[in-house]
């Protein structure tokens, strides 16, 4: 037992996390071609827009039946949209925020986008933390996005067009297709309107999530609302981010390699659940801390993943002193 | 005659050299027998101090050293740029002396001995350039006066704060800008490859000092706490290389002790956190007191040596940038020097070392003279309190002399928590 967990504790988090993200690209993306299909209440954004999707992102079907009237929202008859939301927490309180780290393929897409400005040694940028501060913020207004707009078309204070407005804005509804060969989504509506604002705000933003996830580590992610709805429900999750503040030192280890800059990760030494709503649960902190047990992983309380002193050293090449000083 | 015409007399160098001799094969010697027999492995660092301090012998002629005048001068980007970093901070009261004639009365023991042997410009290793961080008020006007000697002195700025995001950001700067200057200087690039590797050697040197450092978490403790002192002090100046392989001779030899049960010190000797000013050799008065009081040191939050070593570098893309802000924030943020405005850290480091290690108290020295860890003081022992934990404060400075008094206080004090164990 105790090789086990020390394994798991030295173990080279990136390259199972490069595998495991691949494993659930495939699934989502292409889950249609080996018959999976994992149902609509997905909490990570595998678009349904996507003909071959593997497991739909919640928001899709969430739009549409909050459009309904609302005298049937609140009736009996929406007991299927108490079904979806059962499903959308009990897929999430699984596996908590580590569905932004190791499922969603668009994280995934953003990570491969950072893996190639890496290759071309180009170094990434951060957000000053006032800009921060304040960007981080959006995800809120797109979550309002997403529930008020379809409820807002049940009322009767907008168009039909409205009902799905987040997906006409999200980049997964263009670039997920493409993965299948499909890019009819590339076109702007002209048909009315509100689509036509609709859908070049949608290319705007799928410009922007292509060059800023260039240059920034999941850039998209500060914006996602279902980051933003997974926060909410993060508290009751199994799986949680731990830290012992006693153990901290604030050497600013996890920090330096965090892709949401979440500076409490470092500088907070009296939470124990430290996870924030930008987290994406990758647990590139946990393995880049050097104290015993400071930062873990755990499942109802026990430590799954924990950071050690010997796992530090290994991951980051501390093991030997093959340093070239001397040359 | 010709023995009339040999017979020279003593120049100041020549005799602040046997001062300093002296002084340094005192304390030498009272390490090598003053206590049980030491592990083999420590006959290097004896070796070491005595060629250095006793024989005058460089050990770096071939290569620029880079003079620092506190811990916060990150050795990873000195040596990726084939310099060699010597700590300057001084322990020698024969310099101490010197020193007082360009500094105050009450000013720092340490400050006015690194300022005194710069004075005297008898140096073995001479450094060709120093950077000064701005850390407490003694060691930044030290900066000054020191480059009016005619040394290349360049100020590195250092935040008195570091809770804010400011601070971050400046002492990032500033890191570029040393390490801008520092290349320029040695007419190099700072090369990507270089300095990760030079992160690696240092965080290998860590992993050592960690490795030691958890031996001592035992309950049969085979280092004392004053030979772990000579070890990281030989850090300051040591050809990193040599130092790793004598420690990775003292891990080995240190985990046959532990498994031979030999124990360090006396059989019920109290285990002892060290805090406060810097032992600096010679300056070991107050912890061969200790040990010589039938304590014994398990573990110490000094920057000497536990925060030299404590924490270590992360990066996630390796690039030189990276590297660097990744070096700065380590250097600033888990900082646990007391010019900062706030100090919870300080405390929440000696407590963990207290939990960590078992100790069953913790003695806090200030030099007369060292205004932060005088200022600190109360806070500290406010926390310890809180805690639980029996400390003592003393103060003291560099000169021999009142060696009776402090004695007394540390033995009552050892005195005291061996009938608390007892009781317990």
């Amino acid at each position: 037992m105790k090789k086990i967990r020390e394994f798991i504790n030295k173990a080279d988090i990136r390259k199972f996390r490069f595998w495991l993200q691949l494993f659930f690209f495939i699934i989502f993306i292409y889950g249609g071609y080996f018959a999976i299909n994992l149902g609509n209440s997905i909490p990570v954004f595998s678009c349904g827009f996507d003909r071959e999707v593997g497991g739909m992102c919640y928001f899709l079907p969430l739009q549409h039946q909050l459009a309904r009237p609302l005298d049937v929202l609140l009736s009996a008859a929406s007991i299927s949209v108490l079904i979806g939301f059962v499903t959308f927490l009990l897929w999430f309180i699984v596996f908590n925020k580590a569905w932004c780290g190791y499922a969603c393929p668009l994280g995934t897409m953003q990570d491969w986008i950072t893996g190639l400005r890496k290759k071309m040694g180009i170094r990434f940028s951060t957000y000053t933390q006032p800009q921060f501060e304040k960007l981080k913020k959006i995800k809120y207004i797109m979550l309002a996005l997403v529930i008020l707009s379809p409820m807002a078309v049940g009322m009767g204070l907008l168009d039909r067009e409205w009902v799905t407005a987040f997906c006409e804005i999200c980049p997964g509804r263009m670039i997920t297709p493409l993965f299948v060969g499909d890019i009819s989504q590339w076109s702007l509506d002209f048909s009315t309107k509100t689509a036509m604002i609709l859908t070049s705000l949608g290319l705007i933003f799928t410009g922007l999530f292509l060059i800023g996830s260039f240059f920034k580590k999941r850039f998209f992610c500060f914006f996602c609302p279902m980051s933003a709805m997974h926060y909410i429900f993060s508290d009751a999750a199994l799986l949680k981010l731990k830290k012992d503040g006693d153990k901290c030192t604030k050497c600013g280890d996890c920090y330096a390699v965090c892709d949401m800059q979440i500076k409490d990760i470092a500088d907070d030494v009296t939470s124990t659940n430290i996870l924030r709503d930008d987290c994406i649960l990758c647990l590139k902190c946990v393995a880049a801390c050097p104290e015993d047990d400071a930062l873990h992983f755990d499942i109802l309380n026990m430590k799954l993943f924990t950071s050690t002193k010997g796992g530090f050293e290994k991951r980051m090449g501390m093991q030997t002193p093959k340093g070239t000083t001397n040359e | 005659m010709s023995s009339l015409q040999s017979h020279t007399i003593e120049t100041p160098n020549e005799k602040q050299n046997r001062h300093k001799a002296m002084e340094a094969i005192k304390v030498l010697n009272t390490l090598k027998e003053g206590f049980k027999t030491p592990p083999k492995a420590m006959d290097y660092f004896y070796n070491l101090f005595e060629d250095v301090y006793c024989k005058q012998k460089a050990l770096h002629d071939d290569k620029v050293k880079v003079g620092t005048m506190c811990i916060q001068i990150p050795s990873e980007i000195i040596y990726a740029l084939d310099g060699v970093p010597i700590r300057l901070c001084n322990g020698f009261y024969t310099d101490d002396e010197i020193g007082s004639d360009f500094l105050p009365q009450k000013a720092c023991p340490l400050v006015k001995a690194s300022v005194g042997h710069l004075a005297s410009k008898n140096l073995t290793d001479k450094p060709d350039m120093i950077y000064s961080p701005t850390t407490c008020d003694q060691k930044t006007k030290a900066g000054t006066l020191i480059a009016s000697f005619g040394y290349d002195v360049v100020d590195v700025d250092f935040p008195r704060t570091k809770e804010s995001e400011i601070s971050r950001e400046f002492f990032r700067r500033s890191i570029r800008e040393f390490s801008a200057d520092l290349s320029l200087k040695m007419g190099k690039k700072l090369s990507k490859k270089k300095l990760k590797a030079s992160i690696s050697k240092i965080g290998y040197a860590q992993s050592l000092y960690h490795r030691l450092s958890d031996f001592r978490k035992n309950r049969t403790v085979p280092i004392l706490g004053n030979d772990m002192f000579l070890v990281t002090n030989a850090f300051f100046f040591d050809k990193i290389d040599n130092w790793i392989d004598a420690c990775e001779k003292l891990v080995d030899e240190l985990e046959q002790r532990v498994k031979d049960d030999i124990h360090a010190g006396g059989k019920i000797s109290p285990r002892i956190v060290y805090t406060g000013s810097p032992p600096i050799f010679p300056n070991y008065k107050i912890p061969i007191i200790i040990e010589d009081s039938d304590a014994i040191i398990v573990a110490d939050e000094t920057c000497s040596s536990n925060r030299m070593f404590n924490d270590r570098v992360a990066v996630d893309e390796w690039f030189v940038n990276d590297m660097i802000d990744s070096l700065a924030d380590k250097y600033l943020k888990a900082c646990t020097c007391p010019i900062f405005s706030k100090n919870n850290d300080r405390i929440r480091r000696i407590i963990e070392l207290v939990k960590s290690h078992n100790a069953d108290g913790v003695i806090y020295q200030a030099f007369a003279g060292c205004t932060v860890y005088e200022l600190e003081q109360r806070s500290v022992l406010e926390a310890m309190e809180k805690a639980g934990i029996s400390i003592l404060y003393i103060e003291s400075d560099y000169s021999p002399s009142q060696q009776g008094q402090l004695s007394t206080r540390v033995e009552a004090f050892v005195e005291s928590l061996k009938i608390k164990n007892r009781n317990k």
